[in-house]
C-alpha cells in the first residue's frame, strides 16, 4: 500500500499542543468554546473547529502517577469505514486520495446523515461545522500535494511527529518500538497495518484514550473484529 | 468525477481554489484527480522572529502581494534555532496581525475611583506620556551628592516585556535610557 504515512511517537511529545494551533492556523478554523475540564485538555473535545486535539490523560501506574498524551487525528484508514458509509447515500462524498491516501470530506458528505458517518467511524473523528458540514483532518491534502508536510508535523517541536511514504514511516515506526520494547515491555503500535496515521504508545492504549484504538463498542466492526481475529490467529 | 470550483472553496476552505483535472494517464480505474493548491503560493514570505519567549525561534510571514495582510504563518525550516517547529504560542502567531477579538480601546481607572472608563488608545498613549514626563521632571536628578554629573530619573522603574522582539527591546531600553531611567528589567531575567 502506497501512499503517504504519519507516525506519532507519543514518548517524544510534551503536549505543547503547536500541533494542534498550527492544524487551526493552516485550516484557519476559529476557536471554539471551551470549559475548564480540571486538566490541561482544551478544548475538551475535537469539535467542528478543532481536527487535531492533544488529549491528556492522568492514570495510576502501581501507585504512581502517570501522565499520557495523545495528539488525536483522523487516522486516514486505508479501508475508511465513514467512506464507505458516506457513499452508500452520495457517491464522490468522501475522497480516498490517490497520490497520498488521506482521506477528504468533500462537501457532498453534508447529504449523507452525519450520525451514520460519525459512528462508523472506529476512533471517533468526525464533527460537525457551523454549517453542519462533516468535517475532520485532511492530511493538510493542499499542503502534501504540494510537497510540503502536513501543518501538525512540521511545527512539532520535539519531532514526535514524522511524514513520508508509508513503507519509509513504517519502517521508522518499528524501529522506534524495537528500540522503546527493552524499557518499556508494553511499548506498540496502534493499528498500523490499518491507517496512516500510526501511533506508538507504552502502555495499554486505553489508558492515553478510549479511542485510541479501533473501537468494538463503535458502528462498522470491521477494525474491531479484524483486531479480534488477528489476536486469535496468534494464539 | 467532477469537482467545480465552487465546490473546492468549500471543501477545504482555502482561499486559493484547484480544479479536477483529467486522469493521469490512465484509466482503469475512476481515477480521481485533484489540482490541490497551497493557498500561500501567491504569497509574499517574510522571515521574522517570534515575539514571544527568549528562544527567538524564526517564522515565515506569508502576505497577500495585493493588499499586505497577513494570510498565514508558519515556522521557518531555514532557520538555524527552530528548524520550522513552533509550540503552540508561535504556531497561533498569525493572530496577532489578524484578529477580531483584540480589545479596540483601553479600560482606565482613575486615582481613587472604582470605576472603569472606556477610553481610546489615542487618549491612553498620550496620558501615559505626559504622565512619563511629568515624573521624569520632577524626579531627575542633575548631580549626585558628590557633584558629580549624573543626569538619571529615580522615579521610574520599568518592568517587562515579554511579548517585545530583540529589536524592539532595544528600542524600548533606548528611549528609557534616554530619560535617564536605570531602573531597567525585563521578564525574560524575572
Amino acid at each position: 500500500m502506497a501512499g503517504k504515512s504519519i507516525f506519532v511517537d507519543t514518548t517524544r511529545c510534551t503536549a505543547c499542543r503547536g500541533c494542534q494551533i498550527a492544524c487551526k492556523n493552516w485550516n484557519r478554523n476559529a476557536a471554539s468554546a471551551t470549559k475548564n475540564l480540571g486538566n490541561h485538555q482544551n478544548p475538551p473535545d475535537l469539535d467542528g473547529n478543532t481536527f487535531k486535539l492533544v488529549r491528556f490523560s492522568e492514570v495510576e501506574n502501581e501507585g504512581k502517577v502517570g501522565w499520557y498524551f495523545f495528539p488525536d487525528q483522523c487516522r486516514h484508514c486505508l479501508e475508511p469505514p465513514c467512506k464507505d458509509t458516506a457513499e452508500g447515500y452520495v457517491n464522490e462524498s468522501v475522497i480516498q486520495d490517490d497520490a497520498t491516501g488521506a482521506i477528504v470530506y468533500t462537501d457532498k458528505v453534508k447529504e449523507a446523515p452525519f450520525d451514520e458517518i460519525k459512528s462508523s467511524c472506529p476512533y471517533d473523528i468526525p464533527r460537525r461545522n457551523a454549517r453542519g458540514l462533516a468535517v475532520k483532518c485532511t492530511m493538510c491534502i493542499d499542503r502534501i500535494s504540494n510537497g510540503k508536510k502536513p501543518a501538525c508535523v512540521s511545527t512539532c517541536p520535539t519531532e514526535a511527529m514524522s511524514f513520508g511514504e508509508r513503507d519509509e514511516i513504517l519502517k521508522l515506526a518499528n524501529e522506534r518500538l524495537a528500540a522503546l520494547k527493552a524499557k518499556f515491555p508494553k511499548a506498540q503500535l496502534l493499528d498500523a497495518d490499518q491507517v496512516r496515521v500510526i501511533y506508538l504508545v507504552v502502555d495499554d492504549p486505553k489508558k492515553y484514550h478510549k479511542n485510541a484504538v479501533a473501537s468494538l463498542e463503535r458502528g462498522n466492526r470491521r477494525f474491531a473484529a479484524k483486531r479480534v481475529i488477528d489476536s486469535i490467529l496468534r494464539v | 468525477m467532477k469537482l467545480t470550483r465552487r465546490d473546492f472553496f468549500k471543501i477545504s476552505g482555502a482561499a486559493t481554489a484547484g480544479l479536477a483535472a483529467g486522469g493521469l494517464g490512465f484509466d482503469f480505474a475512476p481515477v480521481e484527480a485533484y489540482a490541490w493548491e497551497l493557498r500561500t503560493k501567491d504569497a509574499k514570505e517574510t522571515p521574522s522572529i517570534c515575539c514571544y519567549c527568549a528562544v527567538g525561534c524564526g517564522i515565515l510571514c506569508h502576505t497577500d502581494k495585493k493588499t499586505g495582510k497577513v494570510i498565514y504563518t508558519e515556522g521557518d525550516a531555514d532557520h538555524p534555532i527552530n528548524g520550522g517547529a513552533l509550540c503552540a504560542k508561535g504556531a497561533s502567531s498569525y493572530q496577532i496581525a489578524q484578529n477580531d477579538k483584540r480589545a479596540q480601546n483601553v479600560l482606565y481607572r482613575a486615582p481613587n475611583s472604582d470605576k472603569w472608563q472606556v477610553k481610546k488608545w489615542d487618549w491612553a498613549l498620550k496620558e501615559i506620556a505626559k504622565r512619563v514626563k511629568k515624573t521624569r521632571d520632577a524626579t531627575f536628578v542633575e548631580k549626585n551628592a558628590q557633584g558629580q554629573v549624573v543626569n538619571r530619573c529615580d522615579g521610574i522603574a520599568s518592568v517587562g516585556s515579554a511579548a517585545m522582539d530583540n529589536e524592539e527591546c532595544w528600542i524600548y531600553q533606548g528611549m528609557l535610557r534616554a530619560l535617564g531611567l536605570f531602573y531597567i528589567e525585563h521578564q525574560a531575567r524575572i
